[in-house]
């Protein structure tokens, strides 16, 4: 694996990519595509379709990084952003989980073991920050980003107004960025292993 | 329904198509939506990191660069830091678009410059180039095409700077290539110093 781009921050490497250094690409995979897997996978729950999802993204970070605009938020933001519209796009269209209920959302088990020590810090920091979220918008968020249900479903299969389904999800997001700008929740993992 | 209200669930990606459609219209003229997306956006992609992440099949990796490899064959790398003479042959695909990637690894200065010449269907070009230092005082850098068989026509002034985009004067014609010296500040009529780049022939 080739790693001297390592000191690069992301934006630099898709500044490179967009001058279609493959290595840029390359790198910025070896940087969020474990990530980037997971999320489709906890979406799309089918391997071959989270596999399409993120190569599907990363093409599209190859085919329009002149495009993306520093400026406007970070490198991983847009990656993993594009990879989450692919992942949605693709369980509205296969519309699998419309058969299914809404405990879809619920995480599938995945050995600890396997996952790297800053991804476990991550994830824990993220779930910390959920667990301190009111039940409800925590309900929306997960729902919606983990199982792709738009606001009108959830208002529906909720049996709440549109608005309180909007003021949840608003609500959640809004309280979640103040938790994790908040120092102690990163402090909070402990190993498990 | 209010716009306003519906920067979190865009930044979810939980808007049916046409309501993320009528969104992204109002997004275009509300800046105070735009700064709260980029806020609620990152948020939302923080929760990537929420879940489960088991390693990818090992293809996946090969997968995307080979693909990506693949739409792009029309580019050319080439480490160049000299005078190189013409004839280097780019396989330009007929498309709307040639680009000519260049990178050029400085290792003394451990930065990374490259230069991208983007050449659209009617011929004119732009020259992308990042990690260039600023000109000199009294120096200017200035861009050149250089047709086949032909002497150098001057195609723009610049200063540098990290990172430009110059739209070259004029058209690159095919078999031209393009070129960039340090020159005095007003620039020149034809080239006073060696290249420091030079394009494969467009």
């Amino acid at each position: 694996m080739n790693r001297q781009l390592a000191h690069l921050s992301d934006e630099a490497l898709v500044a490179l990519a967009a001058r279609s250094e493959q290595s840029a690409l390359a790198e910025l995979y070896d940087r969020y595509g474990r990530t980037a897997y997971g999320l489709a996978l906890r979406v799309l729950r089918d391997q071959a379709l989270a596999e399409d999802a993120v190569q599907e993204a990363f093409l599209t970070v190859w085919r329009t990084a002149a495009r993306f605009m520093p400026e406007r938020g970070k490198a991983s933001t847009w990656i993993l952003t594009l990879v989450h519209r692919r992942a949605v796009d693709a369980v509205r269209r296969e519309q699998r989980r419309r058969a299914d209920s809404l405990d879809l959302a619920s995480e599938p088990a995945v050995e600890g073991a396997e996952e790297d020590a800053f991804l476990h810090l991550q994830r824990e920091r993220v779930q910390t920050a959920l667990r301190h979220l009111p039940d409800a918008q925590r309900e929306a968020l997960e729902l919606a980003y983990y199982g792709g249900f738009t606001q009108s479903e959830l208002a529906e299969r909720l049996g709440q107004p549109l608005g309180t389904i909007k003021s949840r999800m608003f609500g959640g997001l809004s309280r979640m960025r103040e938790l994790l700008a908040e120092p102690g929740t990163e402090t909070s993992w402990t190993p498990t292993n | 329904m209010d716009p306003h209200e519906l920067t979190a669930a865009y930044a979810l990606d939980a808007l049916d198509p046409d309501e993320a459609e009528a969104y992204e219209r109002h997004l275009s003229q509300c800046e105070e939506c735009r700064e709260q997306l980029a806020e609620l956006s990152e948020t939302a992609a923080a929760l990537a990191f929420g879940t489960a992440a088991p390693a990818p099949p090992e293809r996946l990796r090969a997968s995307i660069l080979e693909a990506a490899a693949a739409e792009r064959t029309n580019v050319m790398p080439l480490l160049r830091r000299r005078w190189v003479t013409r004839g280097l042959a780019v396989a330009a695909a007929a498309v709307a678009c040639i680009v000519v990637g260049l990178a050029v690894s400085l290792s003394q200065s451990n930065k990374t410059r490259s230069f991208t010449l983007v050449i659209g269907s009617d011929r004119t070009a732009k020259l992308q180039i990042s990690g260039l230092s600023a000109a000199p005082s009294g120096k200017t850098y200035e861009a050149w095409v250089i047709p086949a068989h032909s002497s150098p026509r001057p195609a723009g002034l610049f200063p540098g700077g990290s990172s430009t985009s110059v739209r070259l004067r004029g058209t690159v014609p095919r078999n031209a290539v393009v070129a960039v010296t340090v020159e005095p500040a007003g620039g020149s009529n034809l080239p006073t110093t060696k290249p420091f780049f030079v394009s494969p022939t467009a």
